[in-house]
């Protein structure tokens, strides 16, 4: 064995055997650190990863896509195929179903199944169809022969399953999917004479763009031809900041895993004086103690990054399905695929827990080979060097402040806020670096205040808190950091609700809503019988119906949702909030005049679109172009909103059925009266009819559902600090054990020394809440004023979350002073006599 | 009544699995205001001796008294009350605490206690072993000599019936020692407090009203040197 390994052994591993639970605690924190990294990349892949929408199933080789807002229109196909080039094009409807009307929707896709029969690569069905075949994924557990019920738009057709399909290479293949032949699901979808994509296979030879410009000019502007997968990179982009954001929380409970990193070579570095001064005395070098101290910190590295990793997998299986809720509800329907550790994920954990963990002993490794041997004996030192650092501290503290509110002014750089979390990162650091000054000077005024409050054994917890302000600071910085997050990520979800629930209380004006029943999301549009909105608007007691229709498009390479509403009824509702300064009832009255659009504020800020600007929508065989009148406010989607007024709608894509309807009352009327009068009107069709107040209600499940990923996320990073402090406290257990047992010889009961650690916890977790709640708050006005801003456009209103903050602090205070339980026990089970004796 | 009866008391220790007989059938009576001094090689039991009166540990065999209740039959809780209220330690390497002032580890015990006029009660104490105007410094701003005063100030600040120092003068220099060996003699003289000391040195030895000597855990002599009474 090298020389190295020996002393590694003998000097580091095996005082780290010797305090197992403290050892295991360390690396707990690295593996939940990097595990949280890897779990969030995973299950992202997974949910979102690939970014293909459900709807891009069974696209098969094809090269190009044709696709038109609102369909295209079947007779173009007649046209392509006279090309004199050998394309293969093969017609695609492209819908959701539920089976039963329960459950999640699914993609229906309608194919032409004789071209897929006779296309050897793609036969994807092995016999023609009969008049209500359809063939389904293999996760939908249905056999053939099987008769089922699927709910497209709002009515319910009868099916039987005549095969299961089986994913075949080079498709982009769900295994949730129902196919069923064009014709059939033209007609079930209400799209008759209508398709929804073309997919294209080009012939050999010649560049896809050759190709694509041959078929475009065979097509008329508004339908547009595409690479295959053009869709995929939309979503991309789209999602790049949601992930982007997501991946940053998931840093944070590494960054919280660094400060115990520090804290744990610290305290081993202060231990470990005595020993450094013998062992430089007997010829160590500098280099050598350094080497030392890191070799320490990679052991926690290692052993923490490789349980991390598959600690990563098993917490992805939680994290996809909370990211897929989000990407559901904010993005695109999409199916989470499997949940694969990749040798990428792999090395990207254990480099990082690595990295991290070596970053984190610099300071504490550097400082120890500085320790000159005549002086490692001598106390008092290390509290010499932190308080002559402190003035220093004060100061970078203070630049750092600075530099964080400039960046936080800055532009975003590819919509993405870096400067902003630049800024976020420097708040944090500069907060950590005034901790030693916070910890002291509370320690100074609060001493008197604490031991008339608590007693002695307060006045003992704070004197050594104090004295060790080194390692109370960054115990305190990695809980307050914590604490932080949580604050400032609370207290913008928090302000988020707040203001999705004043802006419901803005826009939903309406007493009752219609839409097809079905779960939502909101690239999904199915529509109602066209006949409804009249039956029901005829109705006793309905004052008014606003038909309200929404079709997905793309908007300069990003998706969107173009929607036509009823500009007269959201006038007289006082629905809809614009941007300050924008005249609403001027708006409202131009919108229905002509080539006019309102869009949505996410839209806006993406799009950098503002009022008077135009914009240009390919509709019914020509770009159109579109004037802005106004940006209203908008929480329900961050695809982003094109709004025309409904008969500006209907000039260019003429389907009267609307997506939902919004019914107003007439003064007076009866509800429940009503209520049963449109119950009456829908008959067998799956309509969902909610009040208002169950809309809202639903609206706020959804936003809370939407957001549990962030709870997720700041919770692992509260327990890693939480960890870190139990197993700190066990390290001051261990050190000041010659206090409690002399505590014990002048008549300290064990209850005593049992509350003196509590109140270290105590105190701790106090300092911590405080500061973190300080920092949260700033940090939320980053995050809300500028990240949230830069990366999705929303005007979220400041909020405090009063009761939620309550709760979560309190939780994290309780579970810091519980994690000292542990080492309480300890200490009062120590033998006064040994421990004495020992000195 | 003595305040401190040892009665065949007899302490085995485990080490290792092999039993270590530290103490063996020992029995001595200590009167209040006695200056007891124990002496003895390294090992021979003059710390478990002390222990074991200080209430900290409990014999193997026979009874140990003080100041009339047998330590034995006595809980954690009341054995904690009775160190609280009438023992005071003394150890050879000071045991301050570090984050403490001189007035605060003084005024510790009086704290644990929640007993009341903690401070005026701890400067008095501290005026006493003439370190009044150190009172706010720090251990490490003290030399041994200073903080072994100051130990000794905090071992009576509660008013205790007994003190037992363990090798008090171990760490200090000649001088240094005798000034406080002399008031440790003095705490005896003038408080009544019976005092019990474990110690090497001959100066002790000679003003103890008795001598306890130890060898393997046996009590061999017990006698009153020529020398007690001389001083004070």
């Amino acid at each position: 064995m090298s020389f190295a390994l020996v002393l590694f052994r003998r000097l580091i591993l095996r005082p780290l055997i010797g305090e197992p639970i403290r050892t295991t605690l360390t690396v707990l924190a690295v593996a939940l650190g990097v595990a949280v990294v890897i779990a969030i990349d995973l299950a992202g892949q997974a949910a979102a990863g690939s970014f293909h929408s459900s709807l891009e199933s069974l696209t098969g080789k094809s090269d190009l896509v044709i696709t038109g807002a609102g369909g295209v229109d079947e007779k173009l196909l007649g046209g392509l195929v006279q090309l004199p080039y050998a394309f293969d094009f093969s017609p695609r409807i492209e819908d959701f179903a539920s089976i039963n009307g329960k459950g999640e929707a699914l993609p229906f896709i309608g194919v032409d199944l004789v071209s897929h029969a006779k296309a050897e690569e793609h036969t994807i069905i092995d016999q023609l169809a009969a008049a209500d075949s359809i063939w389904v994924g293999q996760a939908l557990n249905l056999h053939p022969g099987q008769s089922v019920d699927l709910l497209i738009n709002d009515t319910p057709h009868p099916f039987t399953v005549a095969g299961i399909l089986k994913p075949r290479r080079g498709e982009i293949s769900e295994d949730n999917v129902i196919v069923a032949d064009i014709g059939l699901a033209q007609t079930v979808t209400r799209k008759t004479g209508k398709l929804d994509s073309i997919d294209v296979r080009v012939p050999p030879g010649g560049s896809l763009e050759y190709w694509r410009s041959i078929i475009q000019k065979q097509l008329p502007v508004s339908v547009s031809v595409d690479p295959q997968g053009s869709r995929t990179n939309e979503n991309r982009k789209m999602l790049t900041a949601f992930r982007w954001n997501l991946g940053v929380l998931s840093y944070i409970a590494l960054i919280v895993g660094a400060f115990l990193i520090y804290n744990t070579i610290s305290i081993s570095v202060v231990r470990r004086r005595t020993e450094i001064g013998i062992l430089r005395a007997l010829g160590i070098t500098r280099a050598m103690v350094a080497k030392g101290f890191l070799a320490e910190s990679l052991f926690f590295a290692m052993a923490g990054s490789v349980c991390g990793v598959f600690m990563g997998r098993l917490m992805a299986l939680g994290a996809v399905r909370l990211i897929g809720n989000t990407v559901q509800s904010l993005y695109v329907s999409s199916h989470p695929g499997p949940i694969a550790l990749t040798p990428r994920a792999v090395i990207t954990g254990i480099t990082l827990g690595i990295a991290v963990a070596i970053l984190a002993a610099l300071a504490p490794a550097l400082e120890a080979s500085q320790v000159p041997p005549v002086e490692a004996m001598a106390r008092g030192r290390e509290q010499y060097v932190v308080a002559a650092r402190s003035k220093r501290a004060i100061f970078w503290a203070a630049l750092m402040f600075i530099l964080a509110a400039v960046l936080s002014q800055m532009p975003p750089v590819n919509r993405q806020p870096v400067f902003a979390y630049i800024a976020v990162f420097f708040l944090i650091a500069a907060t950590s670096l005034a901790i030693p000054n916070i910890v002291a000077a509370f320690a100074t005024m609060a001493n008197r205040i604490i031991e008339k409050l608590m007693g002695v054994e307060a006045l003992l917890a704070m004197r050594s808190l104090r004295a060790s302000v080194a390692r109370t600071s960054v115990l305190t910085a990695a809980l307050a950091t914590a604490v932080a997050m949580m604050a400032s990520v609370g207290i913008m979800v928090g302000s988020f609700r707040e203001t999705v629930w004043l802006w419901m209380n803005d826009q939903l004006k309406a007493d009752f809503y219609l839409r097809p029943a079905g779960s939502s999301a909101s690239d999904r549009h199915p529509t109602l019988g066209a006949d409804l909105a009249g039956a029901v608007e005829r109705l006793p007691g309905v004052a008014a119906v606003d038909r309200f229709r929404a079709y997905p498009i793309s908007y300069q390479g990003m998706p969107a949702t173009l929607a036509g509403g009823e500009t007269s009824r959201i006038q007289n509702s006082a629905s809809t909030r614009f941007l300050p300064g924008e005249n609403r009832e001027a708006i409202l009255s131009k919108l229905p005049t002509g080539d006019y659009a309102v869009v949505s504020e996410p839209f806006a800020n993406k799009h950098n679109v503002r009022p008077g600007s135009t914009i240009d929508l390919p509709l019914a065989g020509a770009i159109r172009k579109f004037k802005i009148l106004g940006i209203y406010y908008d929480y329900s989607t961050e695809r982003g909103f094109v709004v025309l007024d409904r008969r500006t709608l209907l000039k260019y894509l003429p389907d009267p059925a609307a997506s939902n309807l919004a019914v107003y009352l007439k003064p007076g009327a009866d509800p429940n009266a009503v209520r049963s009068s449109i119950d009456r009107v829908i008959g067998g069709r799956a309509v969902m009819v909610s009040s208002n107040s169950r809309l809202r209600r639903g609206a706020i499940e959804v936003f809370d559902r939407t957001f549990r990923i962030t709870y997720a996320l700041e919770a692992v990073a509260v327990i890693v600090a939480v960890v870190g402090i139990a197993g700190a406290l066990l390290a001051m257990v261990i050190d000041r054990r010659r206090e409690f047992a002399l505590l014990r010889f002048l008549g300290g009961a064990q209850s005593q020394i049992r509350k003196i650690i509590l109140c270290e916890a105590g105190i701790l977790g106090l300092l911590a809440n405080a500061i973190g709640l300080v920092l949260g708050t700033l940090l939320s006005l980053i995050l809300i004023f500028v990240i949230n801003k830069q990366s999705f456009g929303w005007t979220i209103q400041f909020h405090w979350p009063f009761l939620v903050l309550l709760a979560a602090l309190t939780g994290v205070y309780l579970a810091t002073v519980l994690a000292g339980l542990y080492p309480a026990r300890m200490a009062t089970r120590m033998n006064p006599i040994e421990v004495i004796h020992e000195e | 009544m003595a305040l401190l009866e040892l009665r065949k008391v007899t302490k085995l220790y485990q080490a290792e699995g092999a039993p270590v007989l530290a103490l063996h059938d020992i029995s001595l009576e200590i009167e209040s205001g006695e200056f007891v001094a124990l002496v003895g090689r390294s090992g021979c039991g003059k710390s478990t001796l002390l222990n074991l009166c200080g209430g900290m540990d409990f014999p193997t065999s026979g009874e140990l008294l003080l100041d009339g209740q047998i330590t034995t039959r006595l809980n954690d809780a009341e054995l904690t009350r009775l160190r609280r209220e009438k023992v005071g330690f003394v150890f050879q390497s000071f045991q301050l605490l570090h984050t403490l002032t001189a007035v605060e580890n003084v005024e510790l015990p009086l704290l644990l206690g929640r007993r009341k006029q903690a401070r005026s009660t701890a400067l008095e104490r501290l005026r006493w072993v003439e370190m009044a105007d150190y009172a706010n410094r720090l251990p490490h701003q003290l030399s041994g000599g200073q903080q072994q005063r100051v130990a000794i100030a905090r071992a009576l600040v509660h008013d205790p019936r007994l003190l037992l120092a363990d090798e008090p003068t171990g760490n200090l220099d000649t001088a240094t020692g005798e000034i406080v060996q002399n008031l440790l003699y003095l705490t005896a003289r003038e408080f009544g407090v019976a005092v019990v000391i474990a110690t090497h040195g001959a100066e002790s030895v000679a003003i103890a009203d008795r001598v306890v000597h130890l060898r393997d855990g046996r009590m061999v002599q017990a006698k009153v040197p020529q020398a007690a009474g001389q001083l004070g």
